[in-house]
């Protein structure tokens, strides 16, 4: 099978692309350190309230710039409905849901997990900017889905 | 230059009547069905829409309760993909396949008969949901746990689970059909290589009917126990895993958007190399292409649940295959482009909406490509980004090509043209409407606005996105009146078609317009991939499909079983509703006698060989 000249350039641009996109995701999780949702482990969906850490939703300081942020999910909005946190920080999320599947999306970043119930979901940012985020819950949890979201501050560093 | 006919139309015409129509196994004469019927129902979801877009159109509106918003965008998404997209899909299987490859009828007549009954009567069921004031709300995807009893009581997502159950089966029914059809059924030198894409690509997409469907059928059957019977397939609460949902709704919804789209793939790698005067440029890569597209979509499917959690090793799966699918799509496009290429290309209504879906198309796969990478995925997930992309893909892609293939094939089916002019005026608005309704949303998405949701407050930068796809949306809605409006004035009163309108390469061409019943007095010998753009083959194909038939065509038996049984199929899945064991044991009396009555019905008329 002869494959034209111009064909072939086709079609090794075309796989090249693909190997850099790729790499690109490659570098990017593993030299960036940026991270997907992941699944932490699991939770009775009815007894989250007297499960550690989920007794006691919100900031934790955890060391030195490191916040650990405890979130649950609930018809129709978050628990803490606001997190404070000082910019420069690193901080995990833990998060659950306690009646439906919801989604805890942080505008402006790529943060993004769903807060399924029997499900511990953690995720990781970095917070270099000072400023405010909406937080929005993208997975459609009945009718007051539209109501449902909280707010991040990340006030300026000491 | 076509031979005289010389048809006797008193001995071989078909009866006309209501009870020729319920009774009928021709697939002509289904396909109409599907086609009219399909039409009907996006016009409902259409209003559905409108009324949607109007609701968003200024912030913190009221035009829509929240409990009618919610109906109306399940109702919205679940008709246009059911009710809509596939069978209007179905009706050009139907009309189109056996005349291309040369057959007097489907391999299954009376199932194909069946497929539509079950599809009509599951369709009405549905949307009847409505008068019981009980419509689905609960999104098209209808995730788990969310739909579970102790969160959506009532009958509300009772009737979407059956609803859905009961198109299934016709769904599945229809690829077997066509799958038999197809491998069997073939003129004599009709080979796999010679087919015209458009059976081609029914071919993969049956394929993909017979695999996908049984998945989201098993899925709705558990969801089912769960609400019905109590069990607790999805609820986590008794150890159930409401991700286990997802994944069988994804592996099902996947391949489902190729079910989708091949189709009006097909019908556009028939419809440009008429429209250009060439044959289809590579051929049997476009096919390898269609093929690859069908088996690759059974491995992306994860890439809708990047937000679940799946882990860097099943993530970094999904964003591989996710961005390979797009190479056998993009394979596809620059063959239709070589096609093009130094064609003398004339721009009929069906050949605008076939350039009109590459472009339209390419737009959709580029955001699709983006999704992809799952950094960026997840900025967009469930917000209007994503809405934008796949109204882009199935308004773009799938409506755009069946559009394409309603201009092309309906003087063949009526034996009248639609209407030109409005045609273009159909081609314009929706060119226009669409991409004024959806191009905005990529911007609404970006600027953090979810799915689904029934009013967003004022000052956060949405207002002039929505009110800009309202505008859209209220042009698009006109086009598809201007689209029925010409279907039903030309059905009447078009101009009059010969048997090749457009001097088109394929069997369907060599038979008067609209075909005889038997469609085939004489089944003819094909002998290339473009049998009626050789002289000498043309001439020796239209000797024997323009000629009087030499024995009589024996057809299949008009049945009125199909009726009957898909009548007693659906009350048998609605009588599920109640929950209680003994009426729903009754409740297959029905079908099963039906079952048993059509087996022992004679299917062609006594003494017949076929």
């Amino acid at each position: 099978m002869t494959v034209e000249r111009i064909e072939k350039a086709f079609l090794i641009l075309s796989a090249a692309m693909l190997i850099a996109f790729l790499g690109a995701l490659f570098y990017s999780s593993v030299a960036m350190g940026m991270h997907l949702p992941g699944r932490e482990g699991e939770i009775v969906p009815t007894d989250v309230r007297n499960t550690p850490p989920f007794d006691q939703p919100g900031v934790h300081e955890v060391g030195a710039g490191e916040y650990e942020v405890v979130v649950l999910g609930r018809a129709w909005g978050f628990e803490p409905s606001e997190i404070r946190i000082p910019a420069g920080s690193r901080v995990t999320f833990i998060s659950t849901a306690t009646d439906v599947i919801h989604g805890f999306h942080v505008e402006g970043t790529r943060m993004n997990a769903m807060l399924i119930p029997g499900q511990i979901t953690r995720l990781t940012y970095e917070f270099d900017e000072p400023g405010e985020h909406l937080i929005i819950c993208h997975e459609y949890c009945g009718i007051g889905h539209h109501l449902m979201y909280g707010r991040l501050i990340v006030e300026e560093g000491s | 230059m076509s031979v005289q006919i010389e048809n006797d139309p008193d001995t071989h015409a078909e009866e006309t009547g209501i009870w020729s129509w319920i009774t009928t196994v021709d697939h002509k004469r289904i396909a109409l069905m599907y086609f009219a019927t399909s039409l009907i129902f996006f016009l409902i979801a259409g209003a559905q829409a409108i009324l949607i877009r109007i609701q968003l159109f200024r912030p913190a509106n009221d035009f829509l309760s929240a409990e009618v918003y919610n109906e109306f965008f399940t109702m919205h998404g679940t008709s246009m993909i059911f009710l809509v997209a596939m069978p209007m899909a179905v009706a050009f299987f139907n009309f189109v396949v056996p005349l291309q490859i040369g057959a007097r009828d489907v391999a299954f007549p009376r199932l194909n008969a069946l497929s539509y009954w079950i599809y009509l009567l599951g369709g009405l069921y549905l949307t009847s949901s409505f008068f019981f004031g009980a419509a689905p709300d609960r999104a098209w995807t209808g995730y788990a746990n969310l739909t579970l009893p102790q969160f959506s009581p009532g009958l509300n997502m009772d009737f979407w689970l059956i609803g859905l159950s009961i198109v299934g089966i016709s769904s599945i029914m229809g690829g077997v059909n066509f799958i038999t059809t197809i491998i069997n059924m073939r003129a004599p030198g009709m080979k796999l290589m010679r087919m015209p894409l458009f059976t081609w690509m029914t071919l993969v997409t049956s394929f993909l009917l017979v695999t996908a469907v049984p998945i989201i059928s098993v899925a709705l059957i558990f969801l089912g126990f769960d609400r019905i019977f109590g069990a607790a397939f999805f609820d986590p609460a008794r150890g159930g895993d409401p991700v286990f949902w997802q994944h069988l709704f994804w592996l099902f919804g996947h391949p489902e958007v190729y079910i989708l789209i091949l189709p009006a793939f097909g019908a556009i790698s028939d419809i440009i190399p008429t429209f250009s005067k060439k044959p289809l440029f590579g051929y049997p890569i476009v096919v390898y292409a269609g093929i690859l597209i069908g088996f690759i979509g059974w491995g992306v499917w994860s890439h809708h649940m990047f937000t679940v959690g799946l882990g860097p090793f099943a993530d970094s799966f999904f964003i591989a295959a996710t961005m390979i699918i797009a190479i056998p799509t993009g394979v596809k496009i620059f063959n239709w482009l070589g096609t093009m290429w130094g064609g003398s290309i004339r721009f009929t209504t069906a050949m605008l909406f076939s350039v009109g879906l590459l472009a339209v198309f390419t737009i959709g796969g580029l955001s699709g490509i983006m999704h992809a990478s799952a950094p960026v995925n997840l900025q967009q997930h469930d917000t209007y980004f994503v809405v934008a992309h796949f109204h882009y893909v199935i308004v773009g892609g799938t409506m755009m090509g069946l559009w394409a293939a309603l201009y092309y094939w309906f003087p063949k089916a009526i034996g009248r043209y639609l209407d030109e002019t409005l045609g273009k005026w159909h081609f314009w608005t929706t060119l226009i409407g669409l991409n004024l309704t959806f191009f905005p949303m990529h911007f609404a998405g970006l600027y953090g606005m979810p799915r689904r949701i029934f009013t967003y407050p004022e000052g956060l930068g949405l207002e002039i996105w929505n009110q800009l796809s309202t505008v859209g949306a209220v042009i698009f809605g006109l086009s598809g009146l201007i689209m029925t409006w010409n279907v039903i004035q030309s059905y009447r009163k078009g101009e009059r078609a010969p048997a090749d309108p457009w001097g088109a390469s394929s069997l369907e061409w060599a038979l008067p317009s609209p075909p005889h019943h038997y469609n085939f007095p004489n089944i003819p010998t094909v002998r290339s991939r473009e049998p009626l753009w050789d002289e000498e083959e043309r001439r020796e194909v239209e000797g024997v499909t323009m000629a009087p038939p030499k024995a009589e065509p024996h057809m299949p038996n008009p049945s009125y079983w199909p009726f009957l049984l898909a009548a007693s199929i659906t009350l048998s899945w609605a009588l599920v509703m109640t929950g209680i064991w003994w009426v729903i044991a009754l409740g297959m009396i029905p079908t099963a006698t039906c079952v048993f009555m059509w087996a022992f019905e004679p299917a062609f008329p006594e003494g017949a060989e076929h």
